[in-house]
């Protein structure tokens, strides 16, 4: 894990900023330019911010439940629970909370004085209104949905102290609901329908939703009542420096980065990897704030031929060099991840070992595992059936960067005698791809707080698909004690139990050769040097700009 | 009465060609993969239940038989019905109303400048020597043929990165419409021009125009007269198919300036499997081209009413 270097300085520099920005700075690292060292705060100012995602067609993270979503929902909802630069859950909304011995209760108690931006008071309520909101079916919501899964239902003891009754103990409640996805928001707000409450959803945070001109900018300005949760916030104004962010949506990469050049534009999201290395170059701030969850990784459908074979699957491991291709087409602004889990995840466990390149290795476990003829191209040939892995990419995940790694592993493999057949696809025709299991090979990144990502991800329920033809599971594990692994690890009420359990079940599925790790899921943002205070996020590493100002 | 008739042939024909297009583009959108209910409940990988599905399949017609859904379809049509955005929840008609003015702006406008790039251009050409004309052949041809997306991010990279006179994106000012209305009309101007010169170059060493040299007119006012008018007459006849090019360049434009408009809700709609934007969209961009084509006939019978009758 990387350490804050904003926060560090915050503690060992001039308290321009207040130690809750420390607080809750998560795991990301900042290089402002030299000037901002220096810079007093001043409000004032409406930040210019240029997201690359497409725009979404509900600001309520609750509906759906992607990225795009939590990135600008981050600065108009809060959460109940968020994290501190240790990557430790701490309370946010909420005041307090406690769990039953049997696991089953779970208290919450949310802070008194807190109001809503359409003038609701914070209350218990809210709790009970937010989590029934992410279940009902009619808020076609995925992934809150599943985050609050396991609350069965839901008393309130009193005005601020809600009781969740769970069908199976869950450890992993707590970061669910530290998630934008299941952000709080105003019940009255909820009751309206749900087209005007994707317009304007009314949360708790520094900034409200003023207006949204659909494809040009989401307006938010500051929330003058703003009350930040943080206990020891010692900032003389509670309210955001800022007077507002013009939310702008602009697909091109190349567009988005010549309108920071140029000023047009603060701060952009999804620069392309050679425009991070020469940032600091250019006179610009760099903030790279991993995402917590799954590392981004390549799944090795096990279910059917070739992959059904584990040492087809080790094979393949050793048939590609991956480091030097991630480090010349991310310009050595990704780092390799041998881990299942993003590095700002403090229970994954890494294992080098098991991804040397190393063809002779390959040739001997691919003869081995019968593939020893070659047809005429080159590839190996077993009971006549050529050596073929599908491999669909979805365009809207894979980076143009990514694409080329992908291609370069395809060149890599042919000598040992894979054929990789990549097929680039948009996102609907990708997921269509994965319901039919017409694939060998996938990375499908995946977003959670919490080691409790690997439930999702390996456990055999997951292979199961949903009503839409989705399932998690695209490794196609099924393994009854890594099942129980899982399950057990997300039950105890043991830290040291529960890391043991999850280092446990992360080495069953290293070892079983499922899954190559590449990177973390990049998440970088660039910035212009007139802008200060760059660093405080959520704990799905979204940031925030509450402690954020503009030069004048 | 000539008149009448003649528009009486047009809307029946132009209701054909609707029809038809609304046919294909039905037939067109149950091809394409992807779950319509899916793209309604939270689009791809969404993990609706089935009872949600189910749902969203009852409440917009999805789960009748697909003759009745096609009749249903036409009826609602007929009506100015265009249904509710999948992924908005808004009616396609209102979605419409708000991106239609930003790209039709922009349509007009790059063709209003190639038009009078190609004029400018073909006037050169005109007076041009053997060395300028094939100059200016060259620079026609490539400007014709280079890609939207090419021309944009060239254009960003010179005008905004580099000299900082332009704005990168769109940013509602007049200096922000500059590049994506150069972006659009470029190509069309190369085009446009490589149509008037041939024919210019033909009329210009016509006997009439000899004639009209002879009694003593200058060229400018030899081409002014009747050489422009032979110029313009073929290119004329394409505005239609170059409009409806700039409504498609337009999908291309808008993303790379970031500006609203028809071209990005398309891009979008398509993504999300949005059926009813994307059947919308197409419906009006089939209205537009025939309405354009048969603006252009009629100013094509005003400058050459023997051509018209032929």
């Amino acid at each position: 894990m990387r350490r804050n270097q904003r926060a560090t300085r915050l503690f060992t520099g001039a308290l321009a900023l207040p130690l809750a920005a420390a607080l809750i700075a998560g795991c990301s690292s900042t290089n402002d330019p030299a000037a901002s060292k220096d810079a007093e705060p001043v409000a004032g100012g409406t930040l210019v911010y240029a997201s690359g995602d497409a725009e979404p067609s509900c600001l309520d993270p609750h509906v759906g439940g992607n990225y795009p979503q939590a990135l600008v929902a981050s600065q108009f909802m809060e959460s109940l629970f968020t994290k501190d630069a240790e990557g430790k859950i701490i309370p946010w909304l909420a005041e307090k909370t406690e769990v039953s011995t049997d696991g089953l209760t779970r208290t919450i108690t949310v802070r008194d004085g807190i109001t809503f931006h359409d003038g609701t008071k914070l209350t218990s309520e809210a709790i009970k209104a937010n989590i029934e909101h992410l279940q009902n079916p009619n808020t076609a919501s995925s992934t809150g949905y599943l985050a609050v899964g396991k609350v069965d239902r839901i008393k309130l003891v009193d005005e601020l102290t809600a009781e969740l009754k769970l069908s199976a103990p869950d450890n992993a409640l707590l970061e669910s609901l530290s998630m934008p996805w299941t952000a709080i928001q105003s019940p009255q707000g909820l009751k309206r329908d749900q087209a005007a409450n994707c317009a304007a959803p009314a949360g708790t945070g520094p900034f409200k939703v003023e207006s949204w001109d659909r494809q040009q900018a989401v307006n938010l300005v500051r929330y003058e009542d703003y009350v930040s949760p943080a206990a020891d916030a010692e900032r003389a104004s509670a309210t955001s420096y800022l007077d507002g962010i013009t939310w702008r949506f602009i697909p091109e990469a190349a567009s988005r980065y010549a309108a920071l050049q140029s000023g047009e534009v603060d701060v952009i999201d999804n620069p392309q990897p050679d425009t991070i290395s020469t940032a600091a170059d250019n006179g610009l701030g760099h903030l790279d704030a991993p995402r917590p969850g799954a590392s981004n990784r390549l799944e090795l459908n096990s279910s059917k031929a070739p992959f059904d074979d584990v040492r087809v699957r080790e094979a393949f491991m050793h048939s590609v060099d991956v480091n030097s291709g991630i480090n010349s087409l991310y310009f050595n602004t990704a780092k390799r991840s041998y881990s299942l889990l993003s590095s700002v995840e403090p229970l994954g466990i890494s294992d080098e070992s098991k991804f040397t390149t190393d063809a002779t290795k390959a040739n001997e476990l691919l003869d081995a595992a019968g593939w020893t003829q070659r047809d005429s191209e080159g590839y190996r040939v077993k009971d006549g059936k050529r050596l073929t892995l599908k491999f669909p990419v979805s365009t809207n995940q894979s980076v143009p960067a990514e694409q080329s790694l992908f291609e370069q592993m395809q060149a890599a493999a042919k000598p040992v005698g894979f054929e990789i057949k990549i097929e680039l696809l948009d996102l609907s025709s990708w997921y269509g791809a994965l319901a039919k299991h017409e694939y060998d090979l996938v990375s499908a990144p995946y977003t959670k707080v919490g080691p409790s990502v690997l439930r999702i991800l390996f456990h055999s329920d997951s292979t199961v698909p949903a009503p839409s033809g989705y399932f998690a599971n695209n490794a196609q594990v099924k393994d009854p004690k890594l099942d129980r692994l899982l399950v057990d690890a997300e039950q105890t009420n043991d830290e040291t139990e529960r890391a043991e359990l999850y280092k446990q079940a992360q080495q069953i599925v290293l070892d079983g050769y499922y899954v190559m790790p590449l990177y973390d899921q990049q998440n970088h943002f660039l910035y212009s040097k007139n802008v200060h205070g760059m660093g405080q996020t959520t704990a799905v590493s979204s940031p925030i700009y509450y402690n954020v100002f503009l030069d004048k | 009465m000539k008149l009448l008739a003649w528009l009486g042939r047009k809307v029946g024909g132009a209701l054909v060609v609707l029809w038809l297009v609304a046919t294909a583009i039905f037939i067109g959108v149950r091809l394409i993969p992807g779950d319509p209910a899916e793209a309604i409940m939270g689009g791809p990988g969404s993990q609706a239940s089935a009872e949600a599905l189910a749902n969203a399949r009852s409440e917009y017609g999805l789960d009748l038989p697909i003759v009745s859904q096609y009749f249903l379809f036409l009826a609602k049509l007929i009506r100015l019905d265009f249904g509710t955005s999948y992924s908005f929840k808004d009616p396609v008609l209102q979605i419409m109303g708000e991106v239609l003015p930003p790209t039709i702006n922009l349509a007009l406008m790059a063709l209003a400048v190639a038009w009078l790039l190609a004029l400018l251009l073909a006037l050169l050409a005109m007076r041009a020597n053997k060395f300028g004309q094939l100059l200016g052949n060259a620079v026609e041809i490539v400007a014709a043929a280079v890609p939207h997306f090419w021309l944009g991010a060239v254009l960003i990279m010179l005008f905004s990165s580099m000299l900082g006179w332009l704005p990168a994106v769109a940013n509602g000012t007049a200096a922000g419409l500059v590049l994506p209305v150069l972006t659009l009309a470029l190509p069309l101007a190369g085009f446009l021009t490589q149509l008037m010169r041939d024919s210019l170059n033909t009329a210009m060493g016509s006997q009439f125009a000899l004639a009209a040299r002879a009694r003593g007119e200058s060229r400018l006012t030899v081409f002014r007269r009747h050489g422009l008018r032979h110029a313009a007459l073929p290119a004329l006849g394409l505005t239609g198919w170059a409009f409806s090019s700039l409504l498609s360049g337009a999908v291309v434009v808008e993303a790379i300036f970031a500006r609203p408009g028809l071209g990005r809700s398309l891009l979008s709609a398509v993504l999300a499997r949005d059926i009813p934007m994307v059947t919308g969209i197409a419906l009006f961009s089939a209205l537009v081209y025939i309405v354009v084509m048969a603006l252009t006939e009629a100013i094509e019978r005003l400058i050459d009413p023997a051509g018209a009758e032929s």
